[in-house]
């Protein structure tokens, strides 16, 4: 059994995998029709579906800790420092974690059941004897679909909190609006908003790619599918973690 | 769920354009936040070179303002060590706000307690020339924590001597005490008398003191009404009729006519004074006469000498020297 799975495995194990997703999906001659419409199908279901629930809650979430920052800030007499603490924490750090998770959670766990079974069954194999590639079908359209979602809802939200942050700042007078963009052109700076951008396509890989190969990893049991979607949260969850942790580290150590 | 079940699920309406809507919604958010980012920072506004020279850069970093008033005119755009070893903070003014600055106008740096450095320009008169492109500035330095070391080691002298001020053995515990003991003894019978003397005893010398000079003042009183009387009696006899004064005017008078004697015996006096002048004129000239007749004389003298001695010669017999004068 083990060396049926070989020739996918071997090529779609560990960290590999990522960047030969990441190369075929940046091919054009990748987009066959039939890999089209997966790939649509996965943004539908990984970003369409969710972004108006998901919008109004990280709204409401980044209200309640806009409300608390320039509360606290005016309590202490450092409201000059509040725009650029809410920034900095809500929009380059909160709102693309929690847009990755959520994606994760969500979209990434769904990934992960999926896969396994396939796996299991023996899906891509029976796909691959076809003539069809199950990287550039089945999997490839997935790490789209996540990274697609996970970057869309992490700009839309860090937008709507921009806005949300200028409204309880200033109201809806457009006086504040040279001090804002003076502040917040201080706090995107070249490495802040490059760290940014790559901050939130590796969050995006990385809610696909990790349940893909926690999956393809187990044996091919069936009592092996909640383990490997178990495994596959926990890496992702950590993975998230450590990226998130090193951005920090380039941005403020 | 659906993604598994994709091949036997009913097809989505629109899914590809769905998913070409949400990709070109990822692609105006990533364009529009990268313009956004770039207006922001000021990469599309025209804006000249200030460089500001500092002694120390400490708390200013790339992207910190340059305020006017309160209001941003310029952002450090680049902070570097010049040759001399100072700090060269280059700032760069949008155009639109640089007539705010001119060659007058003066920078500052300060420190506050809280946040980072802060650079400020002031200006003066906004009619002088406007600054020029590429211009140098040295800032003056206003450090609110700067003196903060200076001020602690001043406080805490004034501590210390507070400390000693206060302490069980100090002189200040040591003058209260005194003063409570004195003010102890001004409760006593004697009052503040016997606080300032140091006792009852003291107090009541001064009293008793003060008792015979109260008898003393009494005689003195008797005394200089005495006195009133004898002077006025003096008065009477001084100034009374037929008194000193009277007396002493009536002499006055008696004075004024011996004067008056006196001046003219003193004019007879010049009178005589004159004759006598005269008597000396005379006096005078007889006496040169005299002279003449004198030497007349000792001539004469002479010459009966040298005739006797001749006649000595000529009368050898006779040794009688006594010459008889005719």
């Amino acid at each position: 059994m083990p060396e049926r799975m070989e020739p996918i495995a071997f090529r779609l194990r560990r960290a590999g995998f990522a960047a030969v997703a990441f190369a075929t999906a940046l091919s054009p001659s990748a987009y066959d029709p039939a890999a089209r419409r997966v790939a649509a199908r996965q943004i539908y279901f990984s970003a369409w579906q969710i972004l108006p629930g998901f919008t109004l809650a990280c709204a409401a979430l980044s209200w309640v800790l806009i409300r608390i920052v320039l509360s606290s800030s005016n309590a202490y007499g450092l409201s000059a420092y509040a725009l650029e603490l809410t920034v900095r924490v809500l929009v380059l750090e909160l709102i693309p974690l929690f847009a990755a998770l959520f994606v994760g959670l969500r979209s990434g766990a769904a990934i992960n059941t999926e896969v396994v079974l396939m796996h299991i069954r023996g899906d891509l194999d029976a796909q691959q004897r076809a003539g069809r590639d199950p990287l550039r079908h089945e999997l490839v359209p997935r790490v789209i679909g996540s990274a697609v979602a996970v970057m869309l809802l992490a700009y839309l939200n860090c937008a709507v909190a921009l806005l949300l942050t200028y409204y309880e700042m200033y109201g809806i007078s457009p006086w504040g609006l040279a001090q804002f963009l003076r502040i917040t052109g201080e706090v995107f700076a070249p490495v802040a908003t490059i760290g940014l951008a790559i901050k939130t396509l590796l969050f995006g890989i990385a809610v696909a790619v990790i349940p893909i190969t926690s999956a393809l990893a187990v044996p091919r049991l069936q009592r092996m599918a909640a383990v490997a979607v178990l495994r596959g949260m926990v890496s992702l969850v950590l993975a998230l973690a450590v990226i998130e942790g090193s951005f920090l580290a380039i941005m403020y150590v | 769920m659906e993604p598994h079940e994709q091949s036997s699920s009913p097809p989505i309406r629109h899914v590809e354009l769905k998913a070409i809507l949400l990709l070109t919604l990822v692609a105006a958010l990533v364009t529009g936040f990268v313009l956004y980012v770039l207006y922001a920072r000021g990469v599309f506004e025209d804006t000249q070179k200030l460089v500001l020279i500092a002694d120390d850069s400490e708390g200013i970093a790339v992207g910190a303002n340059l305020t006017f008033s309160g209001f941003p005119v310029g952002r450090v755009q680049r902070i570097e060590l010049s040759k001399n070893g100072k700090a060269k903070i280059e700032v760069e003014v949008p155009v639109k706000d640089v007539h705010w600055l001119r060659t007058t106008s003066v920078f500052t740096l300060e420190r506050g307690l809280v946040g980072g450095a802060r650079l400020r320009a002031f200006t003066g008169n906004l009619d002088d020339p406007p600054l020029p492109d590429g211009a140098e500035r040295a800032v003056l330095r206003g450090d609110a924590t700067e003196q903060l070391p200076v001020l602690l080691a001043t406080m805490r002298s004034v501590l210390d001597k507070i400390e000693r001020m206060t302490a069980p053995d100090s002189d200040l515990n040591a003058s209260l005490a005194n003063l409570r003991v004195v003010s102890e003894r001004m409760t006593g019978r004697y009052g503040a008398l016997g606080g300032l003397l140091g006792g009852d005893e003291n107090a009541k010398k001064v009293i008793d003191a003060l008792d015979r000079s109260n008898a003393l003042l009494a005689s003195l009183g008797g005394v200089s009404a005495k006195l009133g009387r004898t002077l006025d009696k003096a008065d009477a006899r001084v100034f009374g009729a037929g008194g000193v004064m009277d007396e002493t005017q009536q002499a006055i008078t008696q004075l004024n006519a011996v004067l008056g004697d006196a001046r003219a015996s003193l004019k007879k006096a010049d009178a005589v004074l004159a004759e006598a002048q005269k008597v000396g004129a005379n006096t005078a000239a007889a006496t040169e006469d005299l002279a003449a007749l004198r030497a007349e004389v000792e001539a004469s003298v002479r010459k009966v000498g040298s005739l006797i001695d001749e006649v000595n010669r000529k009368w050898p017999f006779k040794r009688d020297t006594e010459l008889k004068l005719p």
